[in-house]
C-alpha cells in the first residue's frame, strides 16, 4: 500500500511539472498567434486589422503570472478555452472529435504489433537458430529502418493506386453518416487496414526483438532446465514458464506506448488523410494556438502517466518482487 | 517460412513507390456519380479535418464560405484586369472622391427567401468594422432607399471603391440576433451566393448544394461542390492524380509528368503569374543597404532566369524595375522597363557600381564594406517553403560570383517574420501586398508613414525604406477621381521605384491551378481568363457559375 501511494504522489508531482512546462514552453515560441496566421496565408493586413484580430482571438493575455494561476485553474476544471486555428471551436470539441479516430489507428495497430511481434519473438527464441530465427528479426529490422513516410507512400501507391484494393484516404468513404450500421463498420475497417498495417510493419520488429533477448535468457535459467526434466510438455514450458517471465519488460513498453497513442500518428495522418490528433497537433504547433496545444498536450500528459500508473499497479500483481521492495 | 511471400513484397513494394510519379496508365476509380449528377470536387491541403464553421468573419472558416455562400458587390478579377459587377449593377464615385455610391441589384434574395437590401450592407460593414477593424477612412455609410448604398470618406482614397467593392456581405436579419458574431459558428448559413445548402457534413468532407433562391436564373448548372480535407499536399496531389477530385488549386511538383501526361486530353493546368510580387528584401536600416546603387547593383547580380526556371521550375516571369506582378500589367509603364537595366543579370556594371559605392574587392577577390568589414549577410527564408528556400541558394551562389558572402539562413517562418517585423534581419525573401491597384504595394514598400524604427513591430514595410516622393505620389493616387490621373501617380510610382530599387523584385507568386474536363467544362483559361484558377478567392465565385457538367 505505501508503495502505492508513494507512486501515486511522484505522479502527481510529474503531472505538476509537465503542465507548468506545458505553459512555458509556448510561449518561449517566437511570434505570435496572429502573424503566424498571416505569415502561412502570406496575407497583409493594417496594424489596425491585426489589433483586433488579435483582440477577437483573445491572444492578448496579461504577463505570466496573472495567465499562469488562471491556467492551472482551467486545467483542473477542464476548461481549455477556443481553439485559435479552429476558431471559435472549443478545445475540448475538436479533440473530441479526432481523438476517438487516433484511438481506433492507434489502439488496432498496438495490439496488433504487441501480440504478433511478441509471439514471433517467443517462437523464435524457443527454437534459436532455427528458420524464423535467422529470417525474421533481421527482415523486420530492415523494414522498421525505411522512412516511414516512405514506405507508406509506397504501401499507398501500390495497394490504393495500382491494385485499388484499399481506399486512398480518409476513415470512412465521402457520402456516408456514422452510425453502428453494419455497412459502416465495414467502411471504417477497409480504411483502417493501410495505415494500420504500416504502422505494423514498422514498429512489429523492435516488439519481437525485445521479446525475442529477454525470451533467450530466461530460456537459460534454471527453473526451465527443471520444468524440462519434470518432463513437462514444450508449449507448456514455453507460454507458461519462458514467456511469462520473460514478458515483464514488455508490459513497460506496451505501458509506454498506450501512452503515446494519444499523441496520434502524424505522418500516418498526413499520408492517408486519417482524421487524428497528429496533424491538428503539427498545426497547433506552427500556428501556436496555445489553447489547442495545452490541450492536446495536456491529454498526452495525463495517458502517458496513468498507464504508468497502471503498468506499476500491474507489475505489484504480476512480479513478486515489487511488493517485498 | 514467411520469407518469399515477405521478400516479394518487399520489392515489389520498392519499385512502387520509386516510380509513383512516374509510371502512368492506371485509370480513375470512377468514384463520381453518373455526370450530370457529379459533384464539384475540390481538394483542401491545409486542413486535416474541418469543423462546420461558416462565420466569414472569422480567419479560420470552413473552405468556400466566401467564394460560395457569401457573395460582394463587385468582382476585380487580376487576370485579365477587369472589374465584374455582382451584388452592385453599377457604382460611381463623386467628383470629389469622397461619396461612393453603389446601385444594388434588385432582384437579389438571401437563401432563406428573404430580399437583400441595403440595409444588410450597411449592417455588414458596422459589424465588419466592429469585428476585424479597417476601412478607417469611412466616414459613414448609408442606405438611401433599398437598392442604393452610399459610402462618405473621411478623406479621398480611390483604393476604396475596389475595398468596399468586395467586402463579403451577410444578412442584417440573421447576424442582427447574435449576441456574439465573433463566436458564432453560423452552422446553416444563409448568403446570396450559388451554393448555400451544407449537406453531410462530417469531419472529413461536406458538401454545399445550390441555393434555392439565387439571383442568376442560369449560373447553378452543377449540382453541388464537395471539399474532401487533407492534411498535406501529398494526400491532396494524389487525390488530383488518381482523378478522384475535379479542381486542384494545390501547388503539384513536376505537373506534366505526374499529372497531366496521364490524360492530355482532359487534364490541363494553368498558373498566371497574378500573385504578389515575390521580393528579396534588404534591410534598409542597415548602413549597407542605405545605398540604392548597392541595392540595384546586388539586383543586377542575379540571374533571375536561373531563379525562375531552377527555382520556381520555370512557373512564373521575372520581375522587372517597376516592381508590379503579372496582376498589374495594365498599370505597368513600359518606357521605364525598357529604359532600366538593373533587373537583368550584368556582373560587370554590377561590379562597377559597387567599386563606385565604396564597396571594392580585395586581392582574394572579396569585396569589403568602406569601413572595411567584408562584405557579407545572411538570406532569411522559411525552412517549408523549399522553392524559396532554392531561390536564396541561388542568390548566395550568384553573389559569391561578384565577391559578397552571403549565407541562407532558413529556420522557422515564425521565426523568420518575428524578426522581418521588428527588423532584426539582413535580407529576406518575403511576398508583397496584392490588391487590385499597385497603391498597396507601392505604399507598403516605400511610403515613410509605413516605416517603423528598428525594434518596434511593423506589419508592412519591414525593409523600413521610406521616401517623402512616394507619399506624395500616393497621396495623389488617393485623391485622384479618374483614370488618367490615376495612371500618371502610378507611373510617377514606378519611376521612384526603378531610381531607388526600395527592395530587389524577383518573380510574381504563380496562381496555382489545374483541372480536369472529365465531368465539368468551362473551365478559364489561358485564352479565357475570366477569372483564375484560385478556389480562395474572390474571382472563384465566377468559375462556380461557369462551369457545366458534362453532358451524356
Amino acid at each position: 500500500m505505501r508503495f502505492i501511494l508513494r507512486r501515486i504522489g511522484f505522479y502527481l508531482l510529474a503531472f505538476w511539472v509537465s503542465i507548468t512546462l506545458n505553459f512555458l514552453l509556448p510561449r518561449l515560441m517566437p511570434g505570435d498567434p496572429v502573424t503566424r496566421m498571416l505569415s502561412r496565408s502570406q496575407q497583409r493586413l493594417e496594424p489596425q486589422q491585426i489589433e483586433a484580430l488579435q483582440q477577437m482571438l483573445g491572444v492578448n493575455g496579461g504577463p505570466w503570472w496573472q495567465e499562469y494561476p488562471d491556467y492551472l485553474r482551467r486545467v483542473l476544471t477542464g476548461d481549455f478555452g477556443v481553439s485559435i486555428s479552429r476558431f471559435p471551436t472549443p478545445v475540448t470539441e475538436v479533440i473530441a472529435q479526432q481523438l476517438p479516430w487516433t484511438l481506433l489507428l492507434g489502439g488496432v495497430s498496438l495490439v496488433i504489433a504487441v501480440v504478433l511481434g511478441n509471439l514471433l519473438g517467443i517462437l523464435a527464441a524457443w527454437r534459436r537458430g532455427g528458420l524464423l530465427d535467422s529470417v525474421a528479426p533481421p527482415l523486420l529490422v530492415f523494414i522498421g529502418s525505411f522512412p516511414y513516410f516512405w514506405l507508406a507512400m509506397g504501401a499507398l501507391y501500390l495497394f490504393g493506386v495500382m491494385l485499388g484494393w484499399a481506399p486512398l484516404r480518409h476513415a470512412f468513404s465521402v457520402g456516408l453518416t456514422p452510425s453502428w450500421d453494419p455497412t459502416f463498420i465495414g467502411d471504417v475497417a477497409a480504411h483502417l487496414v493501410l495505415p494500420a498495417l504500416s504502422i505494423v510493419l514498422v514498429s512489429i520488429g523492435g516488439w519481437m526483438l525485445g521479446m525475442r533477448n529477454t525470451m533467450i535468457a530466461t530460456n537459460a535459467e534454471d527453473y526451465i532446465l527443471m520444468a524440462e526434466a519434470k518432463g513437462l510438455s514444450p508449449s507448456r514450458i514455453m507460454l507458461r514458464y519462458g514467456a511469462r517471465n520473460a514478458l515483464l519488460p514488455s508490459v513497460t513498453s506496451i505501458g509506454m506506448s498506450i501512452g503515446f497513442i494519444v499523441g496520434g500518428a502524424l505522418l500516418t495522418e498526413v499520408v492517408f488523410a486519417y482524421p487524428g490528433v497528429g496533424y491538428q497537433l503539427l498545426a497547433a504547433v506552427q500556428g501556436l494556438d496555445y489553447p489547442l496545444m495545452q490541450g492536446l498536450f495536456l491529454t498526452i500528459t495525463a495517458a502517458v502517466l496513468l498507464a504508468n500508473l497502471l503498468v506499476d499497479l500491474v507489475y505489484v500483481r504480476l512480479d513478486p518482487r515489487v511488493r517485498v521492495a | 517460412m514467411t520469407l518469399p511471400i515477405r521478400r516479394r513484397a518487399v520489392t515489389v513494394l520498392g519499385i512502387g513507390a520509386a516510380a509513383a510519379i512516374a509510371l502512368s496508365g492506371c485509370t480513375a476509380s470512377g468514384t463520381g456519380a453518373g455526370s450530370g449528377e457529379a459533384m464539384l470536387t475540390i481538394p483542401r491541403e491545409d486542413m486535416g479535418t474541418f469543423s462546420q464553421n461558416f462565420n466569414p468573419f472569422s480567419p479560420t472558416a470552413a473552405p468556400m464560405t466566401q467564394q460560395a455562400i457569401y457573395e460582394s458587390m463587385l468582382v476585380y478579377n487580376p487576370a485579365n484586369g477587369e472589374t465584374v459587377p455582382w451584388l452592385a449593377e453599377s457604382w460611381e464615385t463623386s467628383a470629389d472622391g469622397l461619396t461612393q455610391t453603389f446601385d444594388l441589384r434588385d432582384d437579389v434574395s438571401w437563401s432563406d427567401g428573404e430580399a437583400f437590401t441595403a440595409d444588410d450592407v450597411v449592417f455588414t460593414f458596422g459589424l465588419q468594422r466592429e469585428l476585424l477593424g479597417g476601412f478607417d477612412y469611412l466616414a459613414d455609410v448609408q442606405a438611401v432607399d433599398d437598392d442604393t448604398v452610399q459610402f462618405t470618406l473621411a478623406s479621398a482614397f480611390s483604393p476604396a471603391l475596389f475595398e468596399l467593392g468586395q467586402q463579403i456581405l451577410v444578412p442584417e436579419h440573421v447576424w442582427a440576433q447574435q449576441d456574439d458574431p465573433a463566436n458564432f459558428e453560423n452552422p446553416e448559413p444563409v448568403g446570396t451566393g450559388p451554393y448555400t445548402e451544407v449537406s453531410n457534413f462530417q469531419a472529413q468532407s461536406f458538401d454545399l448544394l445550390p441555393n434555392p433562391d439565387y439571383w442568376q436564373d442560369d449560373a447553378q448548372h452543377i449540382a453541388g461542390i464537395r471539399m474532401l480535407a487533407f492534411a498535406g499536399n501529398d494526400g491532396a496531389n494524389l487525390a488530383a492524380i488518381n482523378g478522384d477530385v475535379d479542381w486542384a488549386p494545390q501547388y503539384i511538383p513536376n505537373i506534366q509528368t505526374a499529372f497531366i501526361d496521364r490524360d492530355p486530353e482532359q487534364r490541363h493546368y494553368w498558373f498566371p503569374p497574378t500573385g504578389a510580387m515575390i521580393n528579396w528584401q534588404l534591410n534598409t536600416t542597415l548602413p549597407m543597404f542605405s545605398d540604392a546603387r548597392v541595392r540595384q547593383a546586388l539586383s543586377m547580380a542575379l540571374d533571375r532566369e536561373q531563379i525562375v526556371d531552377v527555382g520556381m521550375s520555370g512557373y512564373t516571369t521575372a520581375a522587372d524595375c517597376t516592381g508590379l506582378s503579372g496582376a498589374y500589367d495594365a498599370w505597368r509603364d513600359d518606357a521605364i522597363v525598357d529604359a532600366c537595366d538593373w533587373t537583368t543579370l550584368d556582373l560587370d556594371a554590377a561590379g562597377a557600381l559597387l567599386d563606385e559605392a565604396g564597396y571594392v574587392a580585395g586581392a582574394d577577390g572579396q569585396r569589403t564594406t568602406p569601413d572595411g568589414q567584408p562584405f557579407a549577410f545572411d538570406i532569411s527564408v522559411g525552412s517549408t517553403s523549399s522553392d524559396w528556400l532554392s531561390v536564396a541558394n541561388i542568390i548566395a551562389q550568384n553573389l559569391g560570383e561578384l565577391g559578397i558572402e552571403a549565407s541562407v539562413d532558413s529556420p522557422d517562418w515564425a521565426s523568420v517574420v518575428a524578426g522581418y517585423e521588428t527588423g532584426e534581419f539582413e535580407t529576406g525573401i518575403v511576398w508583397s501586398a496584392a490588391a487590385p491597384t499597385p497603391y498597396q504595394f507601392y505604399r507598403n514598400v516605400m511610403s515613410t508613414e509605413s516605416v517603423k524604427p528598428v525594434g518596434e513591430q511593423t506589419f508592412d514595410n519591414y525593409h523600413r525604406f521610406g521616401t517623402p516622393e512616394a507619399d506624395a505620389l500616393l497621396a495623389d493616387f488617393a485623391a485622384a477621381s479618374d483614370g488618367a490621373g490615376q495612371s500618371a501617380a502610378i507611373d510617377g510610382l514606378q519611376q521612384l521605384f526603378a531610381d531607388e530599387a526600395p527592395v530587389v523584385p524577383l518573380f510574381s507568386g504563380p496562381e496555382w491551378g489545374a483541372y480536369t474536363t472529365e465531368r465539368f467544362t468551362g473551365w478559364p483559361t489561358e485564352d479565357d481568363p475570366y477569372a483564375t484558377l484560385s478556389t480562395r478567392a474572390p474571382t472563384t465565385v465566377l468559375v462556380l457559375t461557369t462551369l457545366q457538367p458534362v453532358e451524356g
